[in-house]
């Protein structure tokens, strides 16, 4: 297990706290809450270790595309970047969608 | 497959069940109620600690539903998400007793304890017990088990409790895994690779053609609704723990020495009448027994010397107003080979069901229920396959569930270990008490799966086991650091368990007497091992948090 942090400027604010996905093999799950602090943050847990550059560069295409303003958790068990994408687009549809 | 129950993940069949627009989740992900006792363990945590809670309307009737995320850590119970399904499970009780008729209904998806958090997840299956024992009175209890994983280990003791169980055929119902009966009990006894064997014994076919699950149904959203509004409305109650007649007249018919398969005991069931049965006190005898720390006591407690009974594993006597029980070994058990070693098996559990049952019984008019002394040394509960096949699960669930029932119509239940309580051996004698005395003795081992099995399923070694487990009381293995949970009521240091001294007995005696007298004008539930000061301040934090959060959350 390990524990990651990262830190994005951005500029879309998050009004709306959002939860998706499972703490399943293979799957992750991301919570997303507004933030009031200049910086989005994103903090990581994740049961495979040395994946800090993998992570970086997923995050950083994704903030990149969706600038999103907000305090990003989330719990990994194993994904793939490919369904670590396809979570955070689930994530930023739900905000989307509450708005 | 289309409108598939089973392929949605645990929150989205909570959701599913509910009238569209109804649901209101309760202490959801972004709570962050997380389970304290998995990373310290380098185990990522899930928000809700896989524990769905729902609130709304199914059907335009209101109900809450308990889900289980099978896919998170094999749907496991532990403190934090055991905590959220007694406390959802109390605040419907209580909503029922105001007369607000509200239905629980439960998804299962768990293999049981969860491991990494053992002897929380033991405490907790069997508060969620108590709880479901206490709702039945009111409204019927329904149970799905969809499939994935199914409803294993100690959450196979809650599904046989529920007034009405529902699964669709890819589910399975069992106490062990087939891997641990294997572990535990060899490869001749179940071989865990032969996966049609498996599904023929433990998947719902079988399980539903032999009593241990009530319906099967179409993996369909809607079908699975309509089977659960219509058993609601028609107040359905298979009664599964309180059939201890049959079962008892069962088994009579049944060589434990000989192969059983699925089909025989499919002919053989429809067949069975329950017959009378009274299970007479344990007599005096001139033969010495195998020798057993729980024998020993029960003898020295009740002074019945070689204590004799008809069911060689089972001795109960009342001594000065005190009903006393104990399960001992019987190493020349020529029916039942399984529980040699003190094992709980089908006999075991449904008879000291009948027991008890009997005592309640007898006490129905009485003012001054009867106290009933648990003395437990349970190594584990019995490993074998024809075990599995009949429904070790119901056996333990039909004594737990005559414990809760003795304890909430009055009886002080309480607990004396001089030995080992272990795993479904202690959810069905034990863990239903209002108090439980310990011993102080290293000997004394208390945990939810013994150490080989328990590293083979978590997939650690067992020194890399030991080591995780030496300081985590979640996890402990010994009286000492189980101290620190806030189970005990009390442990006493100076008596070894092998050390039943006429002063020491005497003691023992005066110590009973006094957890008794403490029960008096107290609550009747297990609310006393979360209350008192040690829990209160160590050892259920976390679990006191999720109460108070779901206890907010309930209404609004």
């Amino acid at each position: 297990m390990e524990k990651l942090n990262y830190k994005f400027d951005t500029q879309e604010e998050v009004k709306e706290p959002v939860h998706v996905g499972v703490v399943a093999s293979g799957d992750l799950e991301v919570l997303v809450y507004p933030t009031t602090d200049p910086q989005t943050t994103v903090e990581i847990v994740t049961g495979s270790n040395g994946f800090g550059k993998v992570w970086k560069n997923v995050l950083d295409r994704f903030f990149a595309r969706y600038p999103l303003h907000a305090d990003f958790k989330i719990n990994d068990f194993g994904a793939t970047p490919g369904v670590v994408n396809l979570r955070l687009a689930q994530a930023m549809e739900e905000i989307k969608h509450g708005e | 497959m289309e409108n598939s129950f089973v392929e949605l993940n645990g929150r989205d069949r909570a959701k599913a069940l509910f009238d569209h627009g109804t649901a209101r989740e309760l202490v959801g992900p972004l709570d962050n109620l997380y389970s304290p006792h998995l990373m310290p363990q380098g185990i990522v945590p899930e928000s809700d600690d896989g524990i769905i809670l729902m609130k709304g309307q199914i059907k335009g009737l209101d109900s809450v539903v308990i889900s289980m995320e099978g896919a998170f850590q094999g749907g496991g119970i532990g403190e934090v998400g055991g905590a959220k399904i007694v406390a959802a499970l109390e605040q419907t009780l209580k909503d029922n007793q105001n007369g607000h008729k509200e239905y629980p209904i439960i998804v299962f998806d768990t293999g049981g304890v969860r491991l990494q958090e053992a002897n929380y997840g033991l405490l907790s299956i069997s508060e969620i017990q108590n709880m479901i024992i206490a709702l039945k009175k009111y409204v019927p209890v329904i149970g799905v088990v969809p499939g994935r994983v199914g409803a294993f280990g100690g959450m196979s003791i809650t599904s046989a409790m529920m007034s009405y169980l529902i699964a669709t055929d890819e589910a399975r119902v069992a106490l062990n895994g087939p891997e641990v009966i294997e572990q535990e009990a060899g490869v001749r006894e179940f071989d865990s690779s032969d996966k049609n064997l498996i599904w023929n014994t433990l998947g719902t076919k079988q399980r539903a053609a032999t009593g241990l699950v009530d319906e099967i149904v179409d993996d369909d959203v809607d079908l699975i609704k309509d089977a659960i509004v219509a058993a609601i409305q028609a107040k359905k109650d298979s009664h599964r723990t309180e059939n201890v007649d049959f079962y008892l007249s069962l088994l009579k018919d049944i060589d434990f020495n000989q192969p059983m398969d699925t089909e025989e005991y499919r002919k053989l069931f429809p067949t069975v009448k329950a017959g009378n049965h009274h299970i007479v006190e344990a007599q005096k005898s001139s033969t010495p027994k195998d020798k057993s720390r729980g024998r020993l006591w029960f003898e020295k407690l009740t002074g019945i010397e070689n204590a004799e009974s008809e069911v060689s594993t089972v001795l109960h006597a009342t001594v000065d107003g005190k009903e006393f029980i104990a399960i001992v070994p019987d190493t020349q058990n020529k029916r039942f080979p399984r529980v040699r070693a003190g094992e709980v098996g089908l006999m075991e559990g449904f008879t000291v069901a009948k027991i008890v049952n009997q005592v309640i019984e007898e006490d129905q008019d009485k003012e001054q229920k009867r106290p009933i002394v648990c003395i437990v040394d349970v190594p584990s509960q019995a490993y074998g396959y024809k075990e599995e096949l009949i429904g070790i699960n119901v056996a333990l669930a039909s004594s737990a569930a005559a414990y809760a029932k003795a304890r909430q119509a009055g009886h002080p239940v309480i607990d004396f270990i001089p030995g080992d309580a272990v795993s479904g051996g202690f959810l069905a004698h034990g863990l239903q008490s209002n108090r439980m005395i310990a011993l102080g003795d290293d000997s004394i081992t208390i945990q939810a799966m013994s150490k080989a099995s328990a590293a083979r399923i978590t997939l650690r070694t067992i020194e890399e086991l030991e080591e995780a487990t030496k300081h985590v009381p979640a996890m402990a293995y010994d009286v000492f650091n189980y101290t620190k949970l806030g189970a005990l009521y009390k442990r006493i240091d100076s008596i070894k368990s092998w050390d039943a001294s006429d002063k020491n007995v005497a003691r023992i005696q005066k110590e009973i007497d006094a957890a008794i007298d403490s029960t008096k004008g107290q609550p009747t539930d297990l609310s006393y091992r979360y209350t008192n000061e040690i829990a209160v301040n160590e050892g259920r934090v976390a679990t006191l948090k999720m109460r108070k959060a779901v206890e907010d959350q309930w209404n609004n």
